[in-house]
């Protein structure tokens, strides 16, 4: 999967539904965004470190997204923003108040569980008023925010419907709807996409950016789906081993990762051999700047995306195309070179069309800085 | 208190021990398992109390402590005997039990999907309905041979249900008292084994439908039937309420015809009985778990 | 179905897409499979049901033995003593059904929440199983030894406490035993329900602002009530017909409609008797019947939302 932008996005969620959807309720756009801030959270299960000196900065209304493999201690970071997980070391605030301490029920956030998380017992619009129901708000003014938050998803007509006469998509555009009826300080999403159909999921992830937009509450998404961290969030936090490797915008983390783990977790990454110079690395028999601080001189790989590789039918070339894989505006070719390196290049479909599996071709980096990893720290 | 009641209370607390209910998993919510160990501690001792007591009974004798009564047990009067003859229409009801509702449940599963309501409303009948209303029924039926039949062939087959030595009668009504335990086991493990897809690529590998039954439904089934057979040989052997209506001797009913002149030994007999389906139960469970490990489809 | 028709099932069944064609098909042939099965349950349970609906209403002419219709044995078995059995049962089980249905539920609440025990499950659960299902007589003298007039327990109570007047051979001994098989009854009926409580709804309930109390007010509460009262309701059917327990604590000296029944039938001195244990039966029957439509009532309106 690659973090380009996904081809022909459907638009319309279903046939004769208006894409046009109503404004968010008032008070809700009102509220004054509230930064968090995880302060050194550790987190043990008997021998196993799900949070590690975990600290993190989200500022007051922004979308950020916590990105890395299952086990990593994503959501258990998301559980101790909610309250669910007491750290064993560690702060979590809400601006200056510290919530360390404040259990689940008062610390006015809103959750989006993976999935089956509607009360069953209740219709759809009950299930939105919960929250103000237990906060013992009277019956006119329940079924007025339920409306109100309802029409925000786009499901004003499903008020009176039970939870298993949905679909899983409109099962979580309720459960947001519940979220935020409370007009919760801060926004937590626990993979909220993960359960749903391919198609249903891109629609979802948008909706949930408009609406977040629309609202400015801070919000945290929890996925292990790069192309949608990178394509929601403002920024992207990668966590590996109960810590985090990098916080970056998803240009900055797509164009300059941190690590070899972020490069190669978020988007595809070429690795080539290639030899560290003064200065330069050469592979693929040509020169190239080296992007940030050099290593020291010796063996490297370059870490090069798929779109800056150039693919030219060449019958003296030493590449072979193993596969072409034709996703509309681009064609992913897999390249086989010699000492059975295989490399990925994304070429435009236009004009690739004679580049069928076998035929010869010369590979050449683009002509712009390339990001090197030391041979030895190969992980 | 006597050292008796203190070595019980011990027990039950012991037995109890597991309820730990503070896990590394789920550790939210502190302080609020207390009222897990006192339902655990009170429940456990409500039911160890009794089992004990029993061993108890049936051990202790004027000169102290004594297995006499178990030891005897094999060569009591009647015994033999009641327990074969229990055994004997267990074995039978369990066969018949299955070679009624495997073919049905299977058939219902695959070919009739339609029809399960009905199967299962009519499965649970026996669930709700008193056996004592269906033994009553069914000794109404069976007056009609001296009544109406007499001196056709009918009646001479009524009275060769009724044979004391190996009352048939008995497994007919046991394998309807069975069919709710019976049909919900084997309906679960045709649910899980989503049995369609399988017989259908048998099918499509062209295997015939007794083949497919035999090679591909049986064998999946295998947990599921063992556990209908288990749970039908331990109804049929603690069945009470038909065999002293229809006035027929099996295991249950000799226990309480000895208990008024050997009370140590119909007790010893219980406790023994319980104890061994418990064990055997466990052992099946054991048994469909560590399967289950192996072969995790 | 006519045999003309199976022509033409089969002929619609090729032209439909295969997916459909197992269901389509399954006409006829399917069908007679299910005879034996059928049969089996006419011959053996609704025939015998039948034969007491029809025979509880013949009675014998104590002078000319004849046999005629007559509302003679329903009129008996709704007054008096036969009558005082019947709210006898009905008393002991509905006693029995609740307390059971409270503390099983308290035992599966305890055995689920304890998630290292699986052993601990495991042996719960099988030890139901026999409990619940083998019971009967064995139970009725592990309890007669334990506390009845010469069990362990009575001895120790009399003996160092000097405590008495409990005795096992009366309705409030029948409970106790009865809860010996009712409790894990309904922990093996209602622990799928109780596992079925997803952690995600009393996780979002908490985060929404709400208590433990609200939590099971609204959400728990709700969604446990049908399989509860399901379960209750088994419980209560399953105390209703008990007689093993009875007749080995107590023989026949408590006012209960199944030792009734037995007694009725073992009788030899009314002449009609058998009838009357028919009508008897058929009373208990109604019973069950009038309850299970009180139960269908009470589940629609508490589980709307689950249709």
């Amino acid at each position: 999967m690659t973090a380009a932008p996904e081809p022909g996005t459907v638009t319309a969620e279903m046939p004769g539904r208006a894409p046009a959807r109503a404004a968010a309720p008032a008070d809700l756009r009102e509220q004054p965004p509230v930064g968090v801030r995880l302060e050194g959270l550790t987190r043990r299960y008997g021998g196993v470190l799900a949070l590690d000196g975990f600290d993190l900065d989200i500022a007051g209304g922004e979308f950020l997204a916590l990105l890395g493999p299952s086990g990593c201690g994503k959501t258990t970071a998301l559980r101790a923003i909610a309250g669910f997980e007491v750290p064993d070391a560690g702060r979590v605030w809400f601006d200056r108040r510290d919530v360390t301490a404040v259990p689940p029920s008062r610390r006015d956030v809103g959750m989006v569980f993976q999935a089956y998380s509607l009360f069953p017992n209740m219709t759809v619009a009950e299930n939105v008023a919960y929250g103000l129901r237990v906060r013992r708000r009277d019956k006119a003014e329940r079924a007025g925010r339920a409306a109100e938050l309802l029409e925000l998803v786009g499901l004003a007509d499903r008020g009176q419907r039970y939870p298993h006469q949905l679909s899983g998509g409109q099962q979580q555009r309720v459960a947001l709807a519940r979220a935020l009826a409370v007009a919760p300080q801060v926004l937590l999403l626990d993979e909220p996409l993960s359960a749903l159909d391919a198609q249903v999921r891109l629609q979802l992830r948008d909706e949930i950016r408009r609406i977040q937009l629309e609202l400015g509450i801070t919000t945290v998404f929890v996925t292990h789906d790069q192309a949608e961290a990178l394509s929601v969030a403002d920024r992207v936090g990668v966590m590996r081993a109960g810590r985090l490797e990098q916080v970056a915008s998803p240009d900055d983390l797509y164009e300059r990762p941190a690590t070899a783990f972020v490069a190669g977790f978020v988007g595809t990454m070429n690795r080539i051999p290639a030899v560290l110079g003064d200065g330069d690395v050469e592979f693929l028999g040509v020169r190239r700047e080296v992007l940030g601080a050099a290593p020291a001189a010796g063996p490297a790989f370059a870490l090069v995306r798929p779109e800056s590789l150039e693919v030219e039918a060449d019958p003296r070339g030493a590449g072979r195309v193993v596969t072409r894989t034709f996703s509309g505006a681009v064609t992913r070719l897999t390249v086989a070179l010699p000492d059975g390196v295989e490399v990925q290049a994304d070429v435009p479909s236009a004009g690739s069309q004679g580049l069928t599996p076998g035929t010869a071709v010369t590979v050449t980096p683009a002509e712009r800085p390339a990001l090197v990893e030391p041979a030895e720290v190969t992980p | 208190m006597s050292a008796t009641t203190t070595g019980l209370s011990t027990a039950a607390v012991a037995g109890a021990a597991g309820v730990e209910p503070e896990t590394p998993a789920r550790p939210a919510r502190r302080g609020r398992g207390w009222w897990r160990w006192a339902v655990a501690a009170v429940l456990g001792l409500y039911f160890l109390v009794p089992l004990a007591a029993s061993v108890w009974f049936t051990v202790r004798s004027r000169d102290g402590v004594s297995a006499d009564v178990y030891a005897g047990i094999p060569t009591a009067e009647g015994f033999a005997e009641n327990f074969g003859r229990s055994l004997a229409l267990g074995a039978l009801t369990v066969l018949l039990s299955l070679l009624l509702m495997v073919p049905t449940v299977v058939l219902v599963e695959l070919r009739l999907p339609r029809l399960r309501p009905l199967v299962e409303l009519l499965t649970l009948v026996p669930l709700l309905l008193p056996p004592i209303a269906l033994v009553v029924g069914v000794r109404s039926v069976l007056a009609w041979a001296p009544e109406y039949f007499f001196g056709t062939p009918l009646a001479e087959a009524f009275f060769a249900l009724q044979e004391p030595a190996l009352p048939w009668i008995l497994v007919l009504v046991y394998v309807v008292l069975a069919l709710p335990f019976v049909y919900r086991a084997l309906d679960a493990g045709v649910r899980g084994a989503q049995l369609r897809t399988l017989t259908e690529a048998a099918r499509v590998l062209g295997a015939s439908w007794p083949r497919v039954m035999l090679t591909v439904v049986l064998p999946v089934l295998r947990t599921s039937v063992l556990n209908a057979a288990f749970l039908t040989l331990a109804l049929v052997l603690g069945e009470f309420t038909v065999a002293n209506i229809l006035g027929f001797e099996t295991f249950p009913t000799w226990i309480v015809r000895i208990s008024g002149s050997q009370p140590r030994l119909s007790v010893a007999v219980s406790v023994l009985s319980l104890l061994l389906t418990w064990a055997l139960l466990l052992l099946i469970s054991a048994l469909d778990r560590r399967r289950r490990e192996e072969d995790p489809a | 179905m006519e045999p003309g028709d199976l022509r033409l099932s089969t002929a619609t069944a090729t032209a439909a897409p295969a997916s459909r064609r197992g269901r389509r098909r399954g006409g006829l042939l399917p069908a007679l499979g299910l005879l034996p099965f059928l049969l089996y349950v006419a011959v053996f349970l609704l025939l015998p049901v039948g034969v007491l609906a029809v025979e509880a209403f013949r009675a014998v002419d104590p002078v000319t033995f004849e046999e005629s219709w007559s509302t003679a044995n329903i009129g008996t078995v709704t007054g008096g003593a036969y009558a005082r059995s019947y709210v006898g049962s009905l008393q002991l089980s509905a006693i029995t059904a609740v307390l059971g249905a409270v503390l099983g539920l308290a035992l599966a609440f305890a055995v689920v929440g304890s998630r290292r025990g699986r052993r601990l499950r495991r042996l719960v659960l099988t030890a139901s199983g026999v409990l619940a299902n083998f019971g009967g007589i064995p139970l009725a003298f592990a309890f007669i030894a334990t506390i009845g007039n010469a069990g362990v327990v009575t001895a120790l109570l009399t003996d160092t406490l000097g405590l008495g007047g409990f005795s096992l051979y009366s309705m409030a001994g029948l409970v106790v035993v009865y809860l010996y098989f009712l409790i894990p009854l309904m922990v093996l009926t209602i622990i799928p329900a109780v596992e079925a409580l997803r952690p995600q709804w009393r996780e979002a309930s908490d985060v929404l602002g709400a208590g433990g109390w609200q939590y099971w007010r609204y959400v728990g509460g709700p969604v446990l009530a049908p399989p509860v009262l399901g379960a209750t309701m088994l419980l209560f059917a399953s105390s209703f017909a008990a007689y093993a327990t009875a007749r080995a604590l107590v023989g026949s000296s408590l006012p209960l409609v199944t030792l009734q029944i037995a007694d009725s039938l073992s009788s030899n001195v009314i002449v009609g008797a058998e009838n009357l244990g028919k009508a008897l039966a058929l009373g208990m029957v109604v019973l069950v019947g009038l309850v299970m439509v009180f139960y269908t009532w009470v589940q629609r309106r508490t589980s709307r939302w689950l249709s």
